[in-house]
Formats: C-alpha cells, structure tokens, sequence
C-alpha cells in the first residue's frame, strides 16, 4: 500500500548501501521465503535462525542440527524449512510449532536439498561423493530414490572397451547441486564435470543433459518466473540460460535447447565467485567474490556490470536477492554477521507540510480566478459539504497486481509471534552480541531476545572491543 | 505480575500535562464490580433514569422497526427521523421521553408489546437493511471511566482499558467478566489486541506498554515496553502481530518489535500528543494524528513521512484509523466532524457530521452491517452515532447509552461495544428486519439481562436463549481482596 503514496521506490531496483547488520552466531547459509518476510539463516553451530525482515528480529530458532548448515528451503505456504547440514541429515521444521516434522539422515554431508515448490512432502538432495537422492516424506519413514547423474548410454552396439571407458567417466560424475524446475516436474542438476542434466522426476532418469561449463556447478538458480537459470561454476565465469518450458504437453527430449544467454566475468582479475543470485525480476544478477569484499551486480539486459558494493571489510559468503523488493541478503564469512542492502530513499519535505510541494525548477504562480474572493464562512462550509459527493467505496479490496499477494486475505501460514525467544538463548551467543546489546539496554531492555540490529551508523561503532560487551553479558 | 518495574516509580513525577480524555473520579460510589441490571439499579435516582431512557429508546425503535408500524406510512418518514441532525433528534428524544415516562412500566410487560409486534404481519422484505443495534449487556466493574473497549480479532473477547488502572476481559457472547489485568500503576489509555486474539497490549500513564496473555491473565513478557517519555495514549498492532506502534504524549511514534520488546523505529512525528494510531491492512503504512491538527502516514519499513493531511481550519484530531480495504483514513477531529480522507490524493471525501465532539479523546470506527458500510463514532452527550458511508446520513442513533461522555466504541461483525465515562461497558447486538419480529417479543425482557428470569417463552430462537441463560448464570467479578491477591 505504500506504492501508493511514493515513486521513488521504483527507480532503483538494485540495493546500493547496507541498511541493517544483523547477527545470530555464525552464518553460513541464507534463503528468504516466497513472500520475503522471513530470512533463514543457518549457522555453523548447526541453529537454524529464522529473522522477521519486518523488524529485523529473531522470529524463530531452530535446534538440532550439530553441524553447519548447508542449505535451506523454504516451502511455498512458507510454513515448511527443509535445512540440511555437514552431519548427514536434513530436516523439515514445522514454522507453527518450531519442531522438527520429519528428519531424515544420509550418509554422506549435504551439498544442497530443495523443497519441491509445490509439495512440502518431496525434496530432492546432493550429496557429497555420492549419487543425488529424491527423498518421499509424505510418510514419517522416508523413501529415498538415487537419481542419475550421468546420461544413459544409448550405444548398445560398443565394444567392451569402450562401454568400460563410459563407465568410468559416468562414475566419476557427481552431482553438486540441484534444483527443481517453477513445476516441480523436473530437476535441474549440475555435476562436478560441468554438465547439466535434466531429470524427470517422475521416472527418475536423465531426459537431457549437456555440458555447460568446464568445472564444478556450484550455485543453479531460477528465477521467479523459472525461464531463465543462473549457474555458477569453478571456472569463474557466471552463466544464464533460457530454460525452455519443460511441462509443455509436447515435450521432445531430444529438441530441448538450453541456449546460453550471457557469461558474467570479471576479465581484469579472474576472480572467482562464492554465491550467485537473481534479483527479484531476474533483471540482474548479483554474486559475491571469493578473496575479495565487493558484491558484484550485472544488468542482465545488456550484460553490463551496474555497481560493485562495497562495504564491510570481509569477504561475503552466501547472498540472497529478496524476492519482490531491491533488497540483497549477504553473510559474511568472518564474522557470520548479515548485512542487509537496501536502498534508502530520502524524506520528501513535501510530504511533512502538505502546503508545501517540491518542483524541479521555479514555477510561475497563476492565481485562481475566485482565489482571494471573500465568502462568509458558512458558505464555503456548505460549499464543501455539498462538493463531497462522491461515491466511496471502503470495503472493495484493489486487485493486488503482483504474484506474491495473492495470500494477503489472512489465510495464508503465519509465524506464529513468540515472546520467550530470549529464554533460549545460551550465555555463548548473547556475548558473540555486538552493538544492538548497548542500545537495548538504554531502553531497559536487557536479556530478552539477541536481535542484534544496528543502524548503519552504529556499524562504525561495532570495532569496539567486545571484551567489555563480554564482561557485561556475564554479570547478568 | 509480582515484580512491577520500579524504575517507572523512580521518575520523577513532573506536574502532568491536562488530558482531555482522562476525567475525574466520578460518581463511583459502587466500588464492587458487579453486573449491572436495570432491576438493581431501582433504587437509585438520576442515574437509572438515562438507563431506562436507553431502554425507551430502544423500545421505541423497535415499534419504528416493525412492520406493525403502520403509523409511520412509509420507510421516507424512518430514513427522516434517523437522519435527523443533531439538533432535532434532542428535541425528539426530550418528547419521546415524556409520553414514555407516564407509561408505568413500559418494559415490564413484554405481553403488550409482544402483542402488538408479533401479532402484525411478518416484515415485508425491504432491501437496504439499516445497522439496527438493540442493547443486549451492560458491564459494570471498573471503578472509574473507561478510555477505550476493543473487541478482539476473532470477536470471541472485549477488553477495556480504564483509568482505574487495569484493563478487564469480557466474553462477548455472554459479557462473562473472564480476568481483571492488574498491573498498570496509572489510568490506562489505550488497549491493543493482537491479530491471533492471543495477547493484550495495553499502554499506561505510567509511560509503559505491557503485553498480557488473554489465556492466563498473565503478563505476556515480564518487562513492560519502557521508552516512553510521557503517557502512552495510542496502541495499534501490525497485521502480522510483530511490530506494535505506540503514540505517547511525549510526541513521538514508537515502532516496536514484539518478539523482543526492543524499540525498533521512533518517528518524531507531531508536536502535540499523538491522539490517535492504526496499521494499514498489509501493514506497509501507519498512520498517526494529533492534537496539533496533524494526520500523518508513515512508511513502517523506512519510517519516512509518506503523506500529512491537515484541514483548513486545523482541529485537534483525537482518533484515526484506516479504511477496512486501506484506501482510506477516518479522522476523528475536535470540531465536531469526522473525515473521510482519500490519502492518496490528500483530500476529504466525506464529512460526517451530528455527533458532539469539542473537549474529549473519542474514538469509532468503521462497521459493516449486512455488507455495507457505516461510520461509527462515540459522542461527548453520551450517544453512539451511525452514518451511512455514501450519503452521510445518520442511520442510527444510540441516544444516552452512556452516562456523561461515551469514549470509545468498536464493532466485530452484529456486535458493537461501547464504553464511557460512568464506568460501564455496553453491548449491542444488531438485529436484521428478519430477527426482528420474531425478537421483539422478548425484547423488552432480554435486551438487558434484569435477572427476573419472568418470561418462561421457549418459542424465541436459540440465541436469545443462551443469552437469557448465561445472563442468569453470570460469575460474580472479582472481588477487590482478590485482586489484591493477584497483585502480590
């Protein structure tokens, strides 16, 4: 409702300076729900944090995993969390009650699990050094079907020798990450070999598979429309692809073309890239530098690169585009702090004084023909009285123009608002607390909760040695 | 609730700017709360009298009402005698009352009423059903007036919020007094319940907001919001539950993170007291007013000043809250008038107009009855006025449903409470041309529980019954000793 009332949030799309620094522990993953009103974060200690973007507090802590998270997923209705970790297990959290719905165990460290985007009850999983999983926990024991990584061979008319050879290679291939597609009736899988395969997932087998780059597929991305996919490989080079409409009815395997759109590099000093992501619209492409602090952001239009973020000194690990506002999630790899980017519009003075109204250059006042005609009072209360004409309509909701609403009317899952989160904080984490504890306190607001939000400003301040801090936390 | 925040007690109590809607201890003279029947309230004088005038009124209306009203020739002359303004309808209810009054009991003989109204026909369908709100529970308990009554989300609960210092939850059904919030140790201002009807925020004198757990009764976080420089006055919850805006006498708009009662957003937003604070329906907008005439719109997310409206003549505005769709803000302001602002475009649609309002905090809000929208505004004489949204109409008037200065009313669906300045809460129920004639029989009987239990009339639809029942089987409150009890 705020579109209403202001235009500039339209001009800028893309994030230019950290708005807000939260912290929970150490974070090494983080993804937004659909609606973007919340951000997981998943820490090293294995917690998994739930921030409300709102008020850039603690909304949920979630307990049980005993290594580093590696992935997070959110489900559509945003009620369902899939996280997975180093410790072979991934887990679906149930937001109403914060408990574990279904936990299940491999045997091997996750690279990524994704929820079905329609079916909270499906996820699909790669694994370190071992085939990918389709994982069915519609029921409480889960059914784990191995997916392919490597294309059948379709020469049945080879050699032994060469069938050997295939062989080989096709078990050196493994996959490293894997999405569904915007249907959900495929996945969309990259290998360490730099292949991309799509696999049906209803027969589980590979329908299509090509190889798009040179090294390990780190990072696979759609965006919210599920055309275009972003790629992030070893080879330094970002890649988007068109990605045709796999759910068509007519569906050849053999015609699908996967044609690549654009390659992001950065030439000058062959940087390599830790995390990729799509903005809101798919319109740029934002990643992060491995040994380096900037975020890099490309207008994908041209291909161009628009701006280059330059903030906290540390390099920036996982970023996450917030999905309908210009607002880039980003964890830093020291510090495990997030920073949120954002854009800051300034106040228009008009809108304090409604008098008064802001030009671009001098206008020339034309007075009104009746302007300074004196009426009595009453007359122009009536006058005004009578001009109030119009019919009013209060009840009839606006038809909302953007996906993402269309749960507005109150039925959809929401976070349930918790008021004991800071019961189950330990000692450890209140410590790691950096500038947000000074100004909590100041409004007598000790020990409830460890959001630790700092305006900007307070950044600056947040080099100050925290062995005080440190001190303080323990007297309590 | 044992541990109460010192801290608010060490602040030195500067000399306290005049409040406009708190009001002096006045005829309390009934210190137990009890429930109030008209029947009880037979002994004293003056007071029962505008209870009984209530009932009059409502009495009167339902003869207008039903069909049997063959006097009145056609519904032109009901639409002109609801829209009356202000003025006349004084005059009407001061000759009303007298032909009335030579009736003994007018009340107390369902019968003869019963006979006139049942006997009559059934009601011809007319099309545009008009709020129709009957009296149905007067709540009595709070030893001092009462600044503001919320019927919570799901409609299930009242709180009020009185000067006396607590707040009090009420079943609405049944007007069953369910807890008595002790903890505030100033006249409390303002209530606010969150979306889930789970928790109760409530903002004091004494400059803290306290959230309370509706299940237990129980104080929600152990520490109350402190930051507040000045009396809280004005509370809103955000959609969502997550962010509580507070408005204070100290000027100022606090934005607050519920989860972890931390300041989140202060909005230097008036230079008078903040009289008046609400959410828009997808919580991106808050919108404040003041005293200095103010009403502004502010961005949740920045905190930036999207839009001030202020009219001409710059009234103090004392309430304010958003359209049930968001596109639209009614301003309660001190100049008799209530407006309908578009503020998008920053100009007045409507001006609703009948109500007095010159010296008092009163508040209303939007009501929808049968699908279409009114306005509801409390009114300093003591009256509930309804408008029709469109044609600014009054469709209903409430006359003297409070004794002195009604504060505050809200409405969940055919349920409308109102508070005032006698202490009391009051209850109505709308009754659709359908329910009408079948309730009038009993009207005069259960509209107000009197406990005489004299109509044994099964033939009533279900609800009357339950109400009739509940009202018989009401708990007494609590008892001053117990609430001491708590309080230790």
């Amino acid at each position: 409702m705020n579109l209403l009332l202001s235009d500039d949030y339209l001009l800028q799309d893309y994030p230019e300076n950290i708005t807000n620094t939260i912290r929970s522990g150490h974070t090494t993953c983080l993804r937004f729900n659909r609606r973007g009103d919340y951000l997981a974060s998943g820490r090293v200690d294995g917690t998994v944090v739930v921030w409300d973007i709102e008020t850039m507090g603690v909304a949920r802590k979630l307990r049980g995993h005993r290594a580093a998270i590696t992935s997070l997923s959110w489900s559509r209705c945003g009620r369902y969390l899939l996280s997975a970790c180093q410790g072979w297990r991934a887990v679906l959290w149930d937001m109403a009650d914060g408990k574990r719905y279904r936990e299940v165990r491999f045997r091997a460290p996750i690279y990524t699990a994704e929820l079905h985007p329609w079916n909270h009850h499906q996820f699909v999983a790669s694994i370190f050094e071992q085939a990918p999983c389709l994982v069915d926990i519609a029921e409480p024991i889960d059914v784990k079907h191995i997916l392919p990584s490597a294309m059948k061979r379709a020469n049945t008319d080879a050699d032994a020798a060469t069938k050997e050879k295939q062989a080989k290679e096709d078990a050196k291939q493994q996959t490293t990450a894997s999405i569904y597609t915007i249907t959900g009736d495929h996945i969309l899988a990259g290998t360490n070999k730099g292949k991309l395969n799509i696999i049906d997932v209803n027969t589980h087998e590979i329908i299509w598979s090509e190889k798009i780059c040179s090294s390990v597929v780190t990072t696979l991305k759609l965006t919210g429309s599920g055309r275009d996919l972003l790629v992030n490989s070893q080879d330094r080079i970002i890649r988007t692809f068109n990605v045709p409409n796999l759910s068509a009815e007519d569906l050849d395997p053999d015609t699908i073309q996967v044609p690549l759109e654009h390659k992001f590099q950065d030439v000058v000093n062959r940087l390599s890239w830790n995390h990729v992501t799509f903005s809101a619209t798919g319109e740029y492409v934002a990643a992060s530098t491995y040994n380096n602090h900037e975020l890099y952001i490309w207008e994908r239009g041209h291909g161009s690169l628009v701006r280059m973020l330059e903030g906290p000194k540390e390099e920036q690990g996982v970023i996450e585009w917030h999905p309908n506002r210009a607002l880039l999630a980003a964890c830093g790899m020291e510090t495990g702090r997030i920073y949120i980017w954002s854009v800051t519009s300034p106040q228009k003075w008009s809108a304090l004084a409604p008098d008064f109204s802001e030009v671009e250059e001098n206008v020339e006042y034309i007075e009104r023909e009746d302007e300074f005609d004196i009426h009595p009072q009453e007359e122009i209360t009536k006058r005004r009285l009578d001009a109030e004409d119009e019919d009013i309509d209060v009840l009839t909701l606006e038809p909302q123009s953007k996906g993402y609403d269309d749960d507005m009317d109150g039925t959809a899952f929401r976070i349930p608002v918790l008021f004991n989160l800071g019961e189950s904080d330990s000692e450890e984490e209140f410590v790691a607390v950096s500038t947000g504890t000074v100004r909590r306190r100041s409004l007598g607001e000790g020990g409830e909760g460890e959001a630790a939000q700092t305006e900007e400003k307070a950044v600056v301040g947040g080099k100050r040695p925290t062995a005080g801090k440190t001190g303080r936390g323990r007297k309590r | 609730m044992a541990e109460l925040d010192t801290s608010v007690a060490d602040v030195p109590v500067t000399a306290p700017p005049p409040k406009r809607r708190k009001v002096h201890q006045e005829d309390s003279t009934e210190s137990t709360p009890r429930y109030d029947t008209p029947d009880a309230k037979e002994g004293q004088d003056g007071k029962d009298k505008d209870d009984k005038s209530t009932l009059r009124v409502s009495i009167r209306e339902q003869q207008r009402e039903s069909p049997s009203a063959s006097r009145s020739p056609s519904p032109k002359r009901r639409d002109n005698y609801y829209s009356s303004d202000h003025d006349t309808s004084r005059i009407s209810r001061s000759i009303t009352r007298s032909p009335v009054s030579g009736d003994p009991t007018p009340f107390r003989t369902p019968a003869a009423d019963a006979g006139v109204d049942v006997a009559s026909e059934p009601p011809q369908p007319r099309q545009p059903t008009k709020p129709n709100f009957k009296p149905r529970l007067i709540l009595g308990g709070h030893r001092k007036p009462i600044s503001q009554v919320r019927i919570s989300p799901d409609g299930r609960w009242i709180a009020s919020a009185s000067a006396d210092g607590t707040i009090k939850i009420w079943e609405a059904s049944t007007g069953r007094h369910i807890e008595t919030l002790v903890g505030h140790m100033a006249g409390v201002s303002a209530v606010a319940w969150s979306p889930d009807s789970k928790t109760l925020a409530s903002g004091s004198d004494d400059k803290a907001i306290r959230f309370w757990d509706r299940v237990t009764g129980q104080p929600a976080r152990s520490r109350p919001l402190l930051g507040h420089h000045n009396y809280v006055y004005c509370l809103a919850f955000s959609p969502k539950g997550n962010i509580l805006a507070s408005g204070s006498y100290d000027e100022a708009v606090f934005l607050w993170d519920v989860r972890a009662g931390r300041l989140m957003r202060s909005l230097p937003a008036h230079s008078d007291p903040v009289s008046g604070i609400d959410f828009s329906r997808d919580g991106t907008l808050v919108v404040s007013c003041s005293t200095d005439g103010l009403t502004r719109i502010w961005d949740t997310s920045t905190g930036q000043c999207l839009r001030t409206m202020v009219h001409e003549d710059n009234p103090p505005v004392t309430s304010v809250c958003f359209a049930p769709n968001g596109r639209y803000l009614l301003a309660f302001s001190m100049d008799s008038c209530i407006r309908l602002w578009d503020y998008v475009s920053g100009q007045v649609k409507k001006t609703y107009q009948g109500h007095t309002n010159a010296g008092f905090s009163i508040g209303g809000c939007f009501s929808v009855v049968d699908g279409k929208a009114y306005v509801t505004a409390a009114s300093e004489d003591g009256d509930i006025v309804l408008w029709d949204i469109k044609t600014k109409e009054i469709v209903q008037r409430i006359e003297k449903a409070h004794d002195g200065v009604c504060f505050w009313v809200d409405l969940h669906g055919d349920t409308m409470v109102s508070c005032g300045q006698d202490g009391k809460i009051k209850v109505f129920r709308h009754r659709g041309p359908v329910e009408e004639c079948s309730m009038a029989a009993e009207a005069a009987t259960s509209e107000v529980p009197n406990g005489t239990g004299d109509s044994t009339d099964r033939a009533a639809p279900e609800a009357m019954d339950v109400d009739q029942d509940q009202s018989r089987s009401i708990s007494p409150l609590k008892t001053d000793a117990e609430i001491k009890n708590e309080e230790s």
